[in-house]
């Protein structure tokens, strides 16, 4: 097992970067993969949405609520929303998102990939993957991407909410922190590790599916695994992109 | 021709676009806001402040007024001559609260990060320039620690030392005690500063005696004082030198007086004789007489220059020189 990891750590990267290849290239775009690729973003975001926003609205309330009730504590309310906006806004929520993403549509898109594998459709070339999961992939990665914009808008009202009440005073405070947090540098980072994460979750379950046996009886284990690579991938996102920022 | 109601890609379409734009929306207005909150739309003023050393300045960092943050720290670079040099922008709508006059301080707490902080005592003052270069005041709590935590050990030793059992303090109160018992006492004071009650009745043995002997010398002085009286009676008074000597010098007076008188005579005598020197023999006469009552005044010449030396002794030249 270990000594195929590095061979299914390439053809994975190969598969990544020949669907993001064709997901950048505007040809790809014919009305079948637009509407394929509308309909699994409204699948993975749309519908999820009011509870999406419910969700991060109440984990925003929480913590915001946590950091700055123990900030006050040790007299360091000052850095309650810096401290907010780096954990939850820069941290959780995208991770948050390629984790609902992943489990709810990945996980779907790599057993399926697998059936394909097994019913032996595949067995032409790449045409009916990138007919039917190109698409796909593509509405996943828009949605980790939708999501987290939305998820983040949220968090930061909810900080404000939180913080200040509704009053308009505590704005200049909060754009001061907000401006200071948000460096050109942390942002750059930031939309990189984003694009990462909507990468990783459409490519990794499809790249697990393809790789693995090509019997009926594996094609229930082709979703965790394609999961499990997905976790794999974002722990050390995460753990690359806190150590660039932090260390 | 697929059912619109069936096919769920064309329902898909536009919620995926609303959800597409609304993203793009979100992701634009927020790299827009954070420029606005970074200050990217605001015209500012550049002020350069010099410190001796910049640690916990980071760029971002805000400059306070009154509490109120009046600008930010864009860029920090050490200067040619070894100095941290920061460079901060102020908006022009805060820059009101900056003036020539204005301090700037570096602090840097036990809890938190460092602070830059403005004070401006005249706020009528000029207008602080563009590109102003200022020093910065350093108040660090934290580098004072070392320096005080060592004061406050040697304080503590030299208690500590001060304390001890047998430490000079402890002595000095011991001795204290002992003194205080002792004048506590029956020889009060005195046996406490002496050192015994045997010394303190010497030293009242000593005084009764000079009060004794202070009486002896009033009694001397009071005799002293009778003589002198009598002394004074003596020279000044009735019959004492003074008078004696007046009416001596009254009799000598009247001698002198005779005297004169007889010295007269014997002049009309001398000339009566020159007169009649012819006749030798009457003159002879006369010159017996005169020279008989010459003598005798003489004589009483000489007593009475006797009596005075007699009575005034310290009179040297007693010779009495006669005409």
């Amino acid at each position: 097992m270990l000594a195929t990891l590095p061979g299914r750590a390439a053809r994975g990267l190969v598969f990544g970067a020949e669907a993001l290849a064709a997901a950048l290239s505007p040809s790809t775009y014919t009305a079948p993969v637009r509407a394929l690729a509308a309909r699994q973003l409204c699948e993975a975001a749309w519908d999820v949405l009011p509870g999406f926003v419910a969700a991060c609205a109440v984990l925003g309330a929480l913590v915001v609520r946590v950091i700055d009730s123990t900030a006050r504590d040790f007299g360091l309310a000052g850095y309650s929303l810096d401290l907010y906006a780096r954990l939850v806004v820069l941290e959780l929520v995208p991770l948050f998102v390629a984790l609902l993403v992943s489990v709810r549509s990945g996980a779907a898109m790599g057993t399926e990939v697998a059936l394909l594998r097994v019913q032996g459709v595949l067995d032409g070339g790449n045409d009916p993957l990138r007919a039917e999961l190109l698409p796909r992939g593509i509405g996943v990665a828009a949605a980790v991407l939708s999501l987290t914009a939305i998820g983040c808008l949220v968090a930061l009202l909810v900080a404000y909410v939180g913080l200040y009440g509704f009053s308009p005073w505590g704005h200049d405070a909060y754009a001061r922190v907000i401006g200071r947090v948000f460096a050109p540098a942390v942002m750059a980072g930031f939309a990189l590790k984003v694009a990462f994460f909507a990468v990783a979750v459409a490519v990794v379950p499809v790249a697990a599916s393809v790789g693995g046996p090509r019997a009926m009886d594996s094609v229930p284990d082709a979703a965790p695994r394609g999961l499990v690579g997905i976790f794999v991938l974002l722990a050390l996102a995460e753990a690359f992109s806190i150590a660039l920022l932090y260390a | 021709m697929p059912d619109p109601a069936l096919d769920p890609s064309l329902r898909a379409g536009p919620k995926a676009l609303a959800v597409l734009v609304a993203s793009a929306l979100i992701a634009a207005a927020f790299v827009g806001y954070v420029l606005y909150a970074r200050g990217f739309f605001e015209r500012t003023q550049r002020l350069v402040l010099v410190a001796e050393d910049g640690a916990g300045v980071t760029v971002g960092m805000d400059l306070t007024f009154s509490g109120f943050p009046v600008g930010r720290v864009q860029k920090i670079e050490l200067a040619g001559d070894g100095k941290a040099r920061i460079e901060i922008d102020v908006p022009e709508k805060d820059a009101k609260w900056l003036r020539a006059s204005s301090v700037f301080t570096l602090e840097r707490s036990l809890v938190g990060g460092a602070r830059l902080r403005a004070f401006t005592g005249d706020l009528e003052d000029k207008p602080l320039p563009e590109g102003a270069v200022r020093p910065v005041l350093r108040g660090d709590a934290t580098e004072e620690l070392p320096g005080l935590i060592a004061a406050m050990k040697r304080l503590l030793e030299n208690l500590e030392h001060m304390t001890a059992a047998d430490s000079n303090l402890n002595a000095s109160f011991a001795s204290v005690k002992t003194l205080t018992e002792r004048m506590g006492g029956p020889g009060g004071a005195l046996a406490g500063i002496l050192g015994s009650e045997e010394n303190a009745r010497k030293v009242i043995t000593a005084l009764d005696r000079a009060n004794a002997t202070l009486a002896s010398l009033e009694k001397v002085s009071a005799r002293l004082d009778g003589m002198l009286g009598k002394a004074d009676e003596g020279v000044f008074g009735a019959g004492g030198v003074l008078e004696e000597t007046r009416k001596t010098v009254t009799q000598l007076n009247a001698a002198l007086a005779q005297a004169r008188e007889s010295l007269k005579k014997a002049d009309a005598i001398l000339a009566d004789a020159q007169k009649v020197s012819a006749s030798a023999r009457e003159a002879t006469t006369d010159l017996g007489a005169l020279r008989a009552e010459v003598e005798a005044s003489l004589r009483r010449v000489s007593a009475l220059i006797d009596e005075i030396n007699r009575k005034w002794p310290f009179a040297r030249d007693t010779e009495v020189k006669l005409p």
